[in-house]
Order: structure tokens, then C-alpha cells, then sequence
């Protein structure tokens, strides 16, 4: 039953959605008052999101000190296990994730989306986006994940087709909404079949059902739902054959909106791969690990290659999102690899390499969402000011905007792994785990792709750092202004913490660990 | 056993509709295509939920919360359709190849 304690995890969700609702009310309100409503909503917006991740936070200190909380609502009770959110370190440190970038692209947007009408619909689908999710991470099981998934792609279809007066986004949103509900109904047809099998959906019991029919050995069968799974949140993950609605996708939606697709997300689609594989199918006794592997080298080093070819700013970060989905997927790869196949050779190995991979592609999650968030926030504040997303006349904009420039090299440098910044720590972490098992071909293998990888991705990055700060500027780049304060402001923060937590990492490190530990293991 | 033959159903309406999506060059039709899917996915949760008593809640709402979703997609892939036709004077989806697909 429900006790006091459990309802601390309806707050962040209550608070969103309660906010989504008023916003149009606030809105007309707005008009009433003052012809235009002013400021109101975007005001609105972002107290919410501030609420939101004050609660957030609440519910953080509550886990991190005294363990997961759960809540399972009941109402019919012939239903194992009933629907339940479960809300453990992982949830907390990804709902934070994903509330800290809407709060920081409704601050951005206050000003970038000042021409655009209709803001109000604009904010409750940011709001509810947001809010979908938080649920996708807070789930307990797939009847939550699901309605909670759905909200999230049709806020987001909705968002990157929300200037539909152009062609570009209408094309974009069009082709984005036919592959990403494809994925969807992918999982939930996989959800159905894990139901027929085990008679429930929620994941601790899914979990003990499957680990009774694995006892007496894996049926292949069983691997059908594993590809299932991998292939549906795939395709919001980006894995690479799924992932050719991303690069028309995030240049055509608005650039907050970009930031939050290509920031958080795609990472709403790694964890809702990670939960359920590491959840449902025990990895010491299910090899998933080498198909994740075999898809995340394939993914950094398509995504890696084609961006080389790109003109268009945001379409070359596009593709350098899926290389890192590449590296993060490549991170738990690992992580399910050394469990199943060392798990029975060498226990206390395979843990802690197992450990070491996971806490480093958690952690590369932080480090892609504030550095990519970083990026394009600033090529929105590019776009703004020259009114181009070509690169090759932006050339030396950064010399004209000398705030946004600075920031977004240090986002590229962080995304490169230069040593001092946060992006370094990540990709040593997964790299190490890589390394530490004596002798074993397939992670070797991955692991001199991944580094072939991140030098290939270092040296496009410098690239565009030279081309857009070095380069004497002209044309449109020439007559370039700074960007307003309100967006400039979120563009600092994102760059301030990636330096900080790059001179610092000891508390992210020991954070990442209670993650990785909460994410293999289990409930 | 009946609920196999829901299954084998659910899986080939499935595949059926996928074709549709894949091969239609009409927009609204490559959404039908995904409504397809959507009802051969509901098909088989309510087959999976079957049993002596008849069909387990869950999966009946799960199925309604399935289909209500559903609509909600569909609601919004049409009027993408609109804006398209507005812009392209055509719901061909050849046409829509200005971005690199």
C-alpha cells in the first residue's frame, strides 16, 4: 500500500504535468491583461521546471541516503504485481538529467522563440515532454513505461514539427513520427510477449519468471525478446540501422529543442534499453552483450564517417549524437559482456570490470547531455544572429560572439576527451574496463574501434573549432552580434559544469558507481 | 489452442502492416499501414492475456490504453499530412525527398 514516504515520487511528475495543464489557461489570462501576454508563459515555464527540479532534488536526497522507494498503486487487485513506480539512483540521476536540460532550454527559448506564436502549446509540450520522461525513468513496470514513452514521442514528434510553416520541419517530423512509432509498437509487442510468457509486466516479477526458465538453460526462443527490445528503444537510442530519422530531425526542430532531443532524449531510449535488458534478462546468464557491442562499434563508426561529410552545423552534431550513443552503448556492452562470459570464470573480476564500464558510460550520458545540450544551444545562437546553419559562412563567427564561441570550443574540447574537461573521464573509464580482461579478442576489438573513433571524432571537432573561431570572419559572420543575456546564460552554465566536473570528478566518479550498481543490479 | 492462431494472426496482420508502411507512396495510406500494426500489437497483448476465465483486465487495459495512444498518433501523423499537402500540393511521399533520406 501506499505509505507518506511513496508519494514523494508523484511530486516531480504532479508538478509537470500540473504545469503543462495551466499553461494555456495562463496564457489566455496573459492576453487579457496586456495584448500578447507578455512574458507570462515563459515565466510559467520555467517555475515549473524550477519546482519540478527542487522536488527532484528532494527525492534524490531521500534515495541516496536511505534506498529506492517504490509505489504500487492497486486498485484492481487481481493483477500481479499491480503498476507500480519504482524509483531508484539511476531514475533520480536521469529524471535530474532530463529536468535540468528542459529547465535550461526554457530559459534559452524565452528569447529564441520569441517570433515563433502559439508559445503556449509550445511550453506545455516542453512540459510534458519532460514529464514523459521522468516516467519512462521513475516506471516500475511496462504498463507505466509505456504510457509514459508514448507521452514523451508525441510531445517530441509534436515539437520538432512545431514550426510548420516550413517545409523542413513538416518533412522531418513526418518521417521522424512514422520510424520512432514503429519502434514503439516494436516494444510493446515484445512487452506483450513478455507478458504472455511470465503473466505480468511488472519488471521484478518478468525478472523472476525469466530467471525460472533460464535455469534449466537459455531457449534461443528467449533472445527473440531481446531483439525485440533492443530494436524498439533502438530506434529512439539511435543505434545505428535505426537511426536515420536523427539527422532530420534535430536540424529541423528548434534549436532548445534540439538540445533536449539530442541531449536527453535519445538517453531516455538508452535507459529504457539498459532497464530492461539489465533488469529483466540476468546478464550472467543471457549473452546480449556481444550483439550490443557488435551494433555500437557499427554506430560510432557509420555515424563517425558520415559526419565528416556534413555542411550544416547541426546536422554534423546530429551525427557526432549517434557516435556517442555509440560509445555509451559500447560502454554497457562491456558491462553485459564480462558478466556473461566471465561471471562464472572469475566473479569478483567481472563485477568490478562489469562496475567500471557501466559507472563510464553513465557517466559519458552526463557528459554528452551537457556537452551536445552546450553545442547546440550555441549553433541556435549562431542561427539567430546570422540567420545560417552553413558552415562555411560561419566561418570566425566565433570572433564576434566571443561568449557563445568560447563556450561552444569548450564543448567540442569536452566531447573530444581533452584531458582537463569532463568528456576525458567518461571515455578513459570505458576504455580501462575495455582493457582490463587479459586477452579477450571481441573487447579489444571494440576498444581499438572506439579509440580509432574518438580521434576521428577529435579531429572533425577541432575542425569546426578552427573554422568557426580561427577563420577571419565574413559576410554574415562579420556583422554577427552576441546573443542576447537569456541565451547566453544556460550556454555558460552547461559550459561552467563541464569544466568543473572535468577538475573535479571525485564526487561524479562515486555517484557513477552507486548508478552502475544500481543499474546491473537489479531490485 | 486458440490463442496460438491470435498469435500467428497478430504476427502476420504485423508484417502486413509494415509492408504497407514501407512500400506505400501515399502518406495516408503508409499511416494505415501503422494502424495496422498498432491493432495486430493490441490483438496479440489480448491474446496473450486469454485464458479460462476469459481475458486477464490488464491486458484488456492495457489494450485500451494502446488504443487511445494510437489515436493520438494518428491525429497527429494527419495533420503532418495537411501541412504537407499544403506545402508540396501533394501527399506523394516520393516528393518528399528534399531531405537526405
Amino acid at each position: 500500500m501506499v505509505n507518506g514516504q511513496a508519494w514523494m515520487v508523484l511530486t516531480p511528475l504532479a508538478t509537470l504535468l500540473g504545469a503543462a495543464i495551466l499553461t494555456p489557461i495562463i496564457a489566455s489570462a496573459a492576453k487579457r491583461v496586456k495584448p500578447g501576454g507578455g512574458k507570462a508563459v515563459d515565466v510559467f515555464a520555467i517555475l515549473g521546471f524550477t519546482a519540478a527540479l527542487y522536488t527532484l532534488y528532494r527525492l534524490y536526497l531521500q534515495v541516496y541516503y536511505s534506498g529506492p522507494i517504490s509505489m504500487v498503486l492497486d486498485p484492481y487487485l487481481p493483477v500481479k504485481g499491480g503498476v507500480e513506480l519504482h524509483v531508484d539512483i539511476f531514475s533520480v540521476y536521469m529524471a535530474m538529467l532530463f529536468c535540468g536540460l528542459g529547465l535550461l532550454a526554457s530559459i534559452y527559448s524565452a528569447k529564441y522563440m520569441e517570433g515563433d506564436t502559439g508559445l503556449e502549446y509550445y511550453y506545455l509540450l516542453l512540459l510534458t515532454l519532460v514529464a514523459g520522461m521522468i516516467g519512462v525513468a521513475f516506471a516500475g513496470d511496462f504498463f507505466n513505461l509505456f504510457v509514459s514513452w508514448e507521452l514523451m514521442c508525441i510531445s517530441s514528434y509534436a515539437l520538432v514539427s512545431f514550426r510548420k510553416y516550413r517545409w523542413e520541419p513538416v518533412e522531418a517530423g513526418f518521417k521522424y513520427l512514422m520510424m520512432s512509432s514503429v519502434g514503439s509498437l516494436i516494444i510493446l509487442y515484445g512487452i506483450s510477449l513478455l507478458y504472455g510468457l511470465t503473466g505480468t509486466v511488472n519488471f521484478r516479477l518478468i525478472r523472476i519468471g525469466l530467471d525460472s526458465i533460464a535455469e534449466k538453460g537459455v531457449p534461443s526462443s528467449l533472445y527473440f525478446l531481446v531483439a525485440f527490445i533492443i530494436a524498439g528503444f533502438g530506434v529512439t537510442a539511435s543505434i545505428v540501422p535505426f537511426h536515420t530519422w536523427l539527422p532530420d530531425a534535430h536540424p529541423a526542430a528548434p534549436s532548445p529543442i534540439s538540445a533536449m532531443l539530442s541531449g536527453v532524449v535519445i538517453k531516455a531510449g538508452v535507459y529504457g534499453l539498459a532497464r530492461s535488458l539489465f533488469t529483466l534478462f540476468n546478464p550472467a546468464a543471457f549473452d546480449y552483450g556481444t550483439v550490443i557491442l557488435a551494433f555500437a562499434a557499427l554506430t560510432m563508426t557509420v555515424a563517425n564517417f558520415t559526419a565528416l561529410l556534413q555542411r550544416d552545423i547541426k546536422r554534423l552534431l546530429a551525427y557526432s549524437s549517434i557516435a556517442n550513443i555509440g560509445y555509451i552503448t559500447a560502454g554497457l556492452g562491456i558491462a553485459a559482456y564480462t558478466l556473461s562470459h566471465y561471471y562464472s570464470v572469475d566473479p569478483g573480476l567481472a563485477l568490478r570490470v562489469a562496475l567500471l564500464a557501466a559507472s563510464g558510460s553513465l557517466f559519458h550520458i552526463f557528459n554528452h547531455a551537457i556537452g551536445k545540450g552546450l553545442l547546440f544551444l550555441c549553433s541556435g545562437c549562431f542561427a539567430h544572429e546570422t540567420g545560417t546553419r552553413d558552415i562555411s559562412r560561419l566561418e570566425g563567427v566565433g570572433r564576434r560572439m566571443f561568449l557563445t564561441g568560447t563556450s561552444f570550443s569548450l564543448g567540442l574540447f569536452s566531447l573530444a576527451g581533452v584531458p582537463p574537461l569532463s568528456g576525458f573521464w567518461s571515455k578513459l573509464f570505458i576504455i580501462l574496463a575495455g582493457l582490463s580482461i587479459a586477452g579477450d579478442g571481441a573487447l579489444y576489438t571494440v576498444v581499438a574501434i572506439l579509440i580509432f573513433n574518438s580521434i576521428l571524432s577529435a579531429a572533425y571537432y577541432l575542425w569546426l573549432m578552427q573554422r568557426i573561431m580561427l577563420r577571419k570572419p565574413t559576410g554574415v559572420a562579420a556583422e554577427a552580434v552576441e546573443a542576447p543575456g537569456s541565451m547566453v546564460i544556460p550556454i555558460i552554465i552547461l559550459a561552467a559544469l563541464s569544466v568543473i566536473v572535468g577538475l573535479a570528478p571525485g564526487g561524479m566518479i562515486t555517484l557513477m558507481e552507486y548508478v552502475g550498481k544500481a543499474m546491473m543490479g537489479g531490485w | 489452442m486458440a490463442s496460438t492462431a491470435y498469435f500467428a494472426a497478430s504476427m502476420a496482420l504485423a508484417l502486413l502492416g509494415l509492408y504497407a508502411l514501407l512500400t506505400s507512396r501515399n502518406m495516408i495510406r503508409a499511416i494505415i499501414g501503422l494502424e495496422v500494426m498498432t491493432s495486430a500489437v493490441n490483438l496479440n497483448i489480448l491474446a496473450m492475456g486469454s485464458g479460462e476465465g476469459g481475458v486477464d483486465p490488464l491486458a484488456q487495459s492495457m489494450a485500451f490504453t494502446s488504443i487511445v495512444i494510437g489515436a493520438a498518433v494518428a491525429a497527429l501523423a494527419l495533420s503532418l499530412v495537411i501541412y504537407a499537402y499544403r506545402h508540396y500540393g501533394s501527399i506523394d511521399l516520393r516528393r518528399l525527398r528534399r531531405l537526405r533520406w
